[in-house]
């Protein structure tokens, strides 16, 4: 316990130097203003703002990313609040009620609790994750090839589990970023693999071309094919803090939306996703009036934007402390630090304490000036949701074009990218999930990687995923999981969990 | 407590008219969501057909692309078995000349910022001061609402915007207009 607060505070003046703050200040601004945007997500700014990274120290580089991340999550229920659109794919459920609240008049109350749980939250989360970081460590620094290739599996089994809509399709969409990330050459023979002799393909697909293809231009083409429904959002947006009785009202809320939320985010295999989810449903279980829900009520803002913020925060844990990226971002953070000369992995904690605690330090810091940047700026977010769709979409194609260029000064890489956005486009279309992609995308080498390892240390028998105590267990929860999920009396819940 | 008064007036769209159910049951979204995996898992086969499936130590390169790639036809199989009975679903338009000028403002960004020599003939490297406003301009054509004066306007100050951004903020390598200023 005492450990954990000297950690915390060797973070915090880490955190607290003027260069730090700075870059902290930096990327919850960066993260607000691409949160409030529609159209365009952390996951297309991270990966421009990639290349530029190269230049910067390394924490202060990951603090600004980080900022981006969590700053995103705040921006993007202002605009569910004020347009009925979720201005990132997480505030879906911000939307529902949040908007009505707004339509009642209630706008400023909305955003005022959102904020106001939103930072509870994440001091909270903060603290999860220093007191999980070591025990997480040592877990990690346990693990062989085969725990971790068993581990992989299990995040990917409870991707699949928790991604919204068909199991089938969520699977294929795994199974297919697997697939693509087969590409190029083969690290351990150096044969190319499926690289029809193109010279782009033969290092394979970057991750950061991938994600800005499918979730930056896909986007645009899916703006363009259907254009977003607006709602109209006339009149005041009113208070902005709530009174003490309407903060007692929701305190409760917010707190169980953030435990539900520092829960699932440490998932691997992205459960923060379903954080405002589960958050929404439990509210409206408990409530006492639940046929209010859907028409604005508060808890459902102030819960599900809780755990939400919870979630995006200890989404950071696998990252950190075992090097498993549970969604697209933090697989854009493993990037960054393999840029920077740091393997993400148990050993990040010892051999760069400043970095991991400092990054840790900076979130709280962050959640405290996004409380500042969102309630008292709201007038100017809520001036740059004036800006047309149509201005908005070609500074985002030019802004993607210059990041892919800048990656490693290939043009090829910006011509895949648009080819990856019809790709995107087409997965719209069908109803595919993208992030179930990214993440088999992202996983798919490691985990090729870590099965060649394992069949060779036990001379290429099968077994050893099941002979190792660890690794057993992993699969087990897997499989078991997905059990779960197949039955039909756990997929109605699930339906009902996410068409609330 | 202060009264904060912000006045809000946001755009509004229509709501887009219900779509109507496909003309051929093949074309439903779900049916053709299954086709398109197995056909793309039997891309995968083919593409991977000349990797050794045993190599030294146990895996070879062509293992997990063949496994992966049978995974997908079968999940595809299963997929178009599960929705066989449902009401089949449109998927609305597919606007590819709507999206056309992205694509071309995103290729001509791609051929102008380095240059590019299509051996009939070459493009020289023109460098950001071109290449950005090129696409910015091609792909601002794609909106339903376009102004072009607006548009260009706007390229022409977002030209500088990325150029005082990235070259000289962020430091990156990037030719600005190597035609005129020599870098």
């Amino acid at each position: 316990m005492m450990a954990m607060f000297e950690h915390l505070g060797l973070g915090l003046s880490v955190a607290f130097t003027l260069q730090n703050i700075f870059f902290c200040f930096i990327g919850c601004l960066i993260g607000t203003l691409v949160g409030v945007l529609p159209g365009v997500g952390p996951v297309a700014t991270i990966s421009i703002l990639l290349p530029v990274t190269l230049s910067l120290d390394p924490t202060g580089a990951l603090i600004m990313l980080a900022g981006i991340y969590y700053g995103a999550q705040y921006g993007g229920s202002t605009t569910a609040i004020l347009v009925n659109i979720p201005g990132e794919a997480t505030a879906v459920v911000t939307a529902i009620d949040g908007h009505e609240m707004a339509k009642k008049g209630q706008a400023g109350l909305a955003l005022g609790l959102a904020a106001i749980g939103s930072f509870i939250a994440g001091t909270f989360a903060t603290i999860v994750i220093a007191a999980l970081a070591m025990p997480m460590t040592k877990l990690g620094l346990l693990f062989g090839p085969a725990e971790y290739f068993s581990l992989m599996i299990m995040g990917l089994v409870l991707a699949v589990v928790l991604a919204h809509g068909s199991l089938v399709k969520a699977l294929a969409m795994i199974v297919a970023g697997v697939l693509l990330s087969c590409v190029g050459a083969d690290m351990e023979t150096g044969r190319e693999r499926m690289t029809f002799g193109l010279q782009m393909l033969t290092d394979g697909i970057e991750f950061v071309v991938l994600a800005m293809g499918v979730f930056g231009f896909g986007e645009i083409f899916k703006n363009l094919a259907d254009p977003e429904k607006r709602d109209v959002m006339r009149g005041t947006i009113g208070r902005l803090l709530p009174t003490l009785k309407e903060l007692r009202q929701n305190l409760g809320a917010i707190l169980r939306g953030t435990g539900l939320g520092s829960i699932l985010g440490v998932l691997p295999g992205n459960g923060a996703i379903l954080a405002p989810f589960a958050s929404y449903a439990l509210e409206k279980r408990i409530s006492d009036r639940p046929q209010d829900f859907g028409k604005g009520v508060p808890q459902a803002v102030s819960g599900p934007e809780s755990a939400n913020n919870a979630g995006a925060q200890t989404s950071f844990i696998p990252l950190l402390t075992l090097g498993l990226p549970p969604n697209a971002v933090m697989a854009l953070m493993v990037g960054a630090m393999m840029i920077q000369g740091i393997v993400p992995g148990p050993q990040v904690i010892q051999n760069n304490p400043d970095l991991f605690w400092g990054l840790v330090a900076s979130m709280w810091i962050g959640n405290l000036m996004l409380v500042v940047i969102n309630l008292p700026l709201i007038g100017v977010w809520v001036k740059l949701l004036k800006v047309p769709y149509r201005l908005l979409f070609p500074a985002i194609v030019a802004f993607c074009c210059i990041g892919l260029f800048s990656i490693s000064n290939d043009a090829g890489q910006v011509i895949m990218a648009g080819i990856l956005g019809l790709l995107g486009f087409a997965l719209y279309k069908l109803q595919f999930e993208a992030a179930p992609l990214a993440l088999g995308f992202v996983l798919g080498r490691l985990l090729e990687e870590k099965l060649r390892q394992a069949l060779i240390i036990s001379d290429g028998s099968m077994t050893t995923f099941l002979t190792s105590p660890l690794s057993a267990v992993l699969l087990m929860i897997g499989l078991v999981a997905l059990i779960i999920a197949v039955l039909p009396s756990m997929r109605k819940s699930r339906d009902e969990i996410f068409t609330d | 407590m202060t009264q904060e008064v912000i006045h809000v007036d946001l755009p509004a769209r229509p709501p887009t008219p219900p779509a109507s159910p496909p003309s051929y049951p093949w074309l439903g979204r779900e049916r053709l969501a299954g086709l398109s995996l197995v056909v793309f898992g039997l891309f995968g086969l083919w593409a991977g057909s000349d990797l050794p499936f045993q190599g030294e130590g146990g895996v070879g390169s062509g293992l997990l692309p063949r496994a992966l790639s049978i995974m997908i036809i079968l999940l595809g199989l299963m997929q178009i078995a599960v929705t066989w009975n449902d009401r089949a679903e449109t998927t609305g338009s597919w606007p590819i000349r709507d999206m056309l000028p992205v694509l071309i403002g995103v290729f001509l960004f791609a051929i102008t910022i380095r240059g590019y020599d299509f051996g009939a003939f070459s493009v020289p490297v023109l460098g950001m001061a071109v290449a950005t406003p090129l696409s910015i301009i091609f792909s601002g054509i794609a909106a339903k609402d376009v102004r072009y004066g607006e548009l260009l306007i706007f390229a022409a100050i977002l030209t500088v915007v990325c150029i005082a951004l990235f070259r000289y903020a962020l430091g990156l390598s990037l030719a600005v207009a190597p035609w005129l200023i020599g870098y």
